[in-house]
C-alpha cells in the first residue's frame, strides 16, 4: 500500500489530482458561499415576501347582521350563515363536475360548459352557488376538490315573509337594506366584520396571531312595536276584504291608543322577501305610509271638534241642511238625500257633506287648518321611513270658499293611511295627538301635540259612537260587547278628467273600546269593485273584524254596559 | 470571573429554554382559542337555525291553519253575552 502510494507520488501523478480535486472542493464551497450570500442579501427581500405568503394569513369574520323582532321578541329578520362556493377553472378537474354538480343539485352538463368557457376567456374565477346552506357547503367541503373556495357570508330570512314584508323591507344579495326599516337603519343594523394577521403553520392550524386590524362587532337588534298576532290577523283580513272586493289595493294600520305604537301595519298586495324572483315594485311599497288618499268624510270629526271648540257649537246645536244640496261657487255640494235640520252630533251620524260645509263656513278656514295640521295631518310623521308621504293640506291663504268648503269633508286634501290613524290619536288621548313610533326602544317620546279640549275630545268620541248606531253610517263597524266609534270615508278617485264616476277609495277610521280607548284602526281599501263601494259598507266590516280579534287579543275587558260584562263563546244552538 | 461567566451562560440557557416552553404554551393557547371561536361560531350558526325553525314552527299561520284543518276549531261564531 504505502510502497503503491509512493510510486504514485514518485511517478508525480499525485500531486497534481490532489490540488485539482482540492480546487475543485474549493470552487464548489465558495460557490456554495455566493448562493448563501446572495440568498441572504440580494434576494432576502423577496424570499422574506414569498414565505410570509405561505404562513401569513388574513382572517376575516363577515360582519353580523342585527335581528329584527317583533314587541315581543318575534323574530321578524334574521341573519343566518350560508356559503358562497367559487371556483378557479384553470384548476378545476372537469372530471370531477359530475360529483360537485351532484351535491349541489345543479345540471352537470351547464357547470362544464361555463368552466370550459371561462377557461377560453381565461377566467380565474366564478361563482359556482352561492347562498349554500351550511350543511350542504359541508358535503362540498368533503369531496376535497381542488380548484373550489368556500366564503362565509350571512342571508337574510324572514320568518314572517309576506306579513310583515313592507315594514321590515328587504336587503340585497350584499346584504345592504333595499327597502323599508332595513334600508331606514341599515347602519344600525350593520356591523363590522373582523380582519385579523394570522400565522399559520403546515397543517393549516393558526399559530400566532400578529395583528388585529378590526374586532368584529355585531350589528344591533331593532325591536319593533308590532305585535306580530295583531299583524297577522290583520293581514289576513284584509286580504280577504281586498279578495272579497276584487280591490286594486288596500292598507290597515292599527296603533295603540295610550302611547301611538303602531301595533299592525300591513298592505295588500304583498310579496314574499325570501323569494327574490319577480318581486315587482309596485307590491314592495308600503301603501300605508307611501300612498295618500283623498280621506273622505273621516275628515268630518275634525271640521266638527273645530266647531264644538270655538265655543260657538255644542253637540246640540242645530245645522239646517236643507233641501240636501248646497251651491258653493259654481259647485254643488251634495248629501245623499235631504237630511232637514240636524243637529251637529246628526251631522256626524249621517256624514251631512251640507253640514260641515254650513259649519266649516262659518268658523273660517284658519281655524278649520289649525286643528287638521295640529292633527298631523300635511306633516311628515316622524317614523324615518324611506318613502313616506306627507300628504297635502292647503293652506289657509289657499283655501277659497269652496276648497274650504271640500276639505271640511276631506276632498282637496290628501292623507296617508298612518296620518289617519295618528290624527285620530287626539280622540283617545284627552285632545292631545301623538307621535306614531315603530321602535319599541325610543325612550325619547315627544310630547303629544294639543289638537282640542279634553271636553272636546270627550265629546267627538260620543258623537263617534253614534256613527255605529242604527242610525249610523258604519253599522258594520260594530264589534258585539264594546263600544265602539268611528268614521266612514268614501272618496272618488281621481283619474286623468278629474273625479272618476266609478272608482273609489272605502275608507273607515274607527276606535274601540270607547270607555278607555285602547286601540285606533284605520282600514282603507282603494278601488273596491262591485256593488259596494262605501266605506261603511267595504271598510267597516274589516274593521269590525280586526278590532273584535285584537280586543281579545289584547284581553280588553268589554265596556258595552247595555249588554254586559261577560262574554260566552258559544251559546245555545 | 469565571464565576460570573458560568452564571451568565446558564442565564442564557435557562432563558431560552423558557423563551421555547412560553412560546410553545402560546401556540397551543392561539389553537385552543381559535377551536373555541370556530365552536362559537358554529353554536351561535346554530341558535339561529333553531330560532328560525321555532318562528316557522310556531308562525301564526301555520298555527291557524292547523287549528282549523286538524282540530276543526273555528272562532266563537254564537256568541252569548251574560248579563250581571
Amino acid at each position: 500500500m504505502t510502497a503503491s502510494q509512493h510510486d504514485h507520488s514518485a511517478q508525480g501523478i499525485t500531486r497534481w489530482r490532489f490540488v485539482l480535486v482540492l480546487m475543485v472542493m474549493v470552487a464548489l464551497l465558495l460557490l456554495i458561499l455566493v448562493r448563501l450570500i446572495s440568498l441572504h442579501t440580494v434576494d432576502q427581500p423577496f424570499l422574506f415576501e414569498e414565505g410570509e405568503k405561505r404562513i401569513v394569513r388574513a382572517q376575516v369574520q363577515p360582519a353580523r347582521r342585527g335581528m329584527i323582532t317583533d314587541r315581543f321578541g318575534k323574530p321578524l329578520a334574521v341573519s343566518t350563515a350560508v356559503t358562497d362556493i367559487s371556483l378557479n377553472p384553470q384548476v378545476f378537474d372537469l372530471d370531477q363536475v359530475a360529483s360537485l354538480a351532484k351535491v349541489l343539485g345543479i345540471s352537470a352538463n351547464r357547470l362544464t360548459q361555463q368552466i370550459t368557457a371561462a377557461r377560453q376567456r381565461g377566467r380565474g374565477f366564478f361563482y359556482v352557488d352561492r347562498q349554500v346552506q351550511p350543511a350542504q357547503a359541508d358535503q362540498v367541503v368533503a369531496l376535497g376538490l381542488e380548484g373550489l373556495q368556500f366564503e362565509s357570508r350571512f342571508r337574510r330570512y324572514y320568518p314572517a315573509a309576506e306579513v310583515t314584508a313592507h315594514v321590515v323591507g328587504i336587503v340585497d344579495i350584499d346584504g345592504n337594506g333595499q327597502e323599508g326599516l332595513e334600508l331606514a337603519y341599515n347602519d344600525y343594523l350593520t356591523g363590522t366584520g373582523g380582519r385579523r394577521t394570522v400565522i399559520r403553520d403546515r397543517y393549516g392550524r393558526v399559530v400566532k396571531q400578529l395583528a388585529v386590524e378590526s374586532v368584529a362587532q355585531p350589528g344591533h337588534d331593532l325591536r319593533l312595536t308590532i305585535d306580530l298576532r295583531l299583524q297577522y290577523l290583520a293581514y289576513r283580513e284584509l286580504m280577504a276584504a281586498v279578495r272579497q272586493h276584487h280591490a286594486a289595493s288596500g292598507s290597515a294600520v292599527l296603533l295603540d291608543a295610550h302611547n301611538g305604537e303602531v301595533l299592525a301595519m300591513v298592505n295588500q298586495p304583498s310579496y314574499n322577501p325570501n323569494n327574490r324572483a319577480g318581486l315587482k315594485p309596485a307590491y314592495m311599497r308600503n301603501r300605508a305610509l307611501a300612498d295618500v288618499l283623498e280621506p273622505g268624510s273621516t275628515m268630518k270629526p275634525f271640521t266638527v271638534a273645530a266647531a264644538l271648540d270655538s265655543g260657538r257649537y255644542t253637540p246640540s246645536t242645530l245645522v239646517d241642511t236643507s233641501p240636501g244640496y248646497l251651491r258653493v261657487k259654481n259647485k254643488t255640494i251634495r248629501d245623499h238625500r235631504d237630511y232637514g235640520v240636524l243637529d251637529v252630533t246628526g251631522v256626524i251620524t249621517k256624514s251631512s257633506n251640507v253640514g260641515v260645509t254650513l259649519i266649516s263656513a262659518d268658523l273660517g278656514a284658519e281655524t278649520v287648518f289649525k286643528i287638521m295640521s295640529a292633527a298631523g295631518l300635511g306633516q311628515a310623521t316622524g317614523l324615518g321611513f324611506p318613502g313616506e308621504s306627507v300628504g297635502i293640506l292647503p293652506y289657509p291663504e289657499q283655501m277659497d270658499d269652496l276648497r274650504l268648503a271640500t276639505v271640511s269633508y276631506g276632498y282637496g286634501m290628501a292623507v296617508s293611511p298612518l296620518q289617519l290613524a295618528q290624527s285620530y290619536t287626539s280622540f283617545t288621548q284627552h285632545g292631545c295627538r301623538l307621535n306614531a313610533t315603530l321602535l319599541l326602544d325610543s325612550e325619547s317620546r315627544p310630547d303629544c301635540q294639543r289638537v282640542m279640549s279634553d271636553k272636546v275630545a270627550r265629546q267627538v268620541l260620543d258623537i263617534l259612537e253614534t256613527v255605529t248606531s242604527d242610525l249610523g253610517t258604519g253599522r258594520r263597524a260594530r264589534v258585539a260587547g264594546y263600544r265602539v266609534g268611528g268614521k266612514t270615508g268614501t272618496a272618488h278617485k281621481v283619474g286623468e278628467n278629474g273625479y272618476e264616476d266609478a272608482t273609489y277609495n272605502a275608507v273607515f277610521a274607527g276606535i274601540a273600546p270607547l270607555t278607555d280607548p285602547d286601540l285606533v284602526l284605520v282600514v282603507a281599501i282603494d278601488e273596491p269593485q262591485g256593488r259596494e263601494y262605501y266605506g261603511g259598507e267595504v271598510a267597516a266590516p274589516v274593521f269590525s273584524r280586526i278590532m273584535e280579534q285584537a280586543l281579545r287579543l289584547r284581553q280588553i275587558a268589554p265596556d258595552d254596559s247595555t249588554a254586559a260584562s261577560l262574554i260566552v263563546a258559544g251559546g245555545p244552538k | 470571573m469565571n464565576l460570573a461567566v458560568v452564571l451568565v451562560w446558564l442565564v442564557v440557557v435557562v432563558s431560552a429554554l423558557v423563551q421555547i416552553g412560553v412560546s410553545h404554551g402560546h401556540r397551543q393557547l392561539v389553537q385552543q382559542w381559535q377551536t373555541l371561536e370556530k365552536h362559537s361560531d358554529a353554536l351561535q350558526q346554530e341558535q339561529t337555525q333553531l330560532v328560525l325553525e321555532l318562528a316557522a314552527l310556531t308562525s301564526y299561520s301555520r298555527i291557524d291553519q292547523r287549528a282549523r284543518r286538524e282540530l276543526n276549531m273555528i272562532e266563537p261564531q254564537q256568541v252569548r253575552i251574560l248579563s250581571q
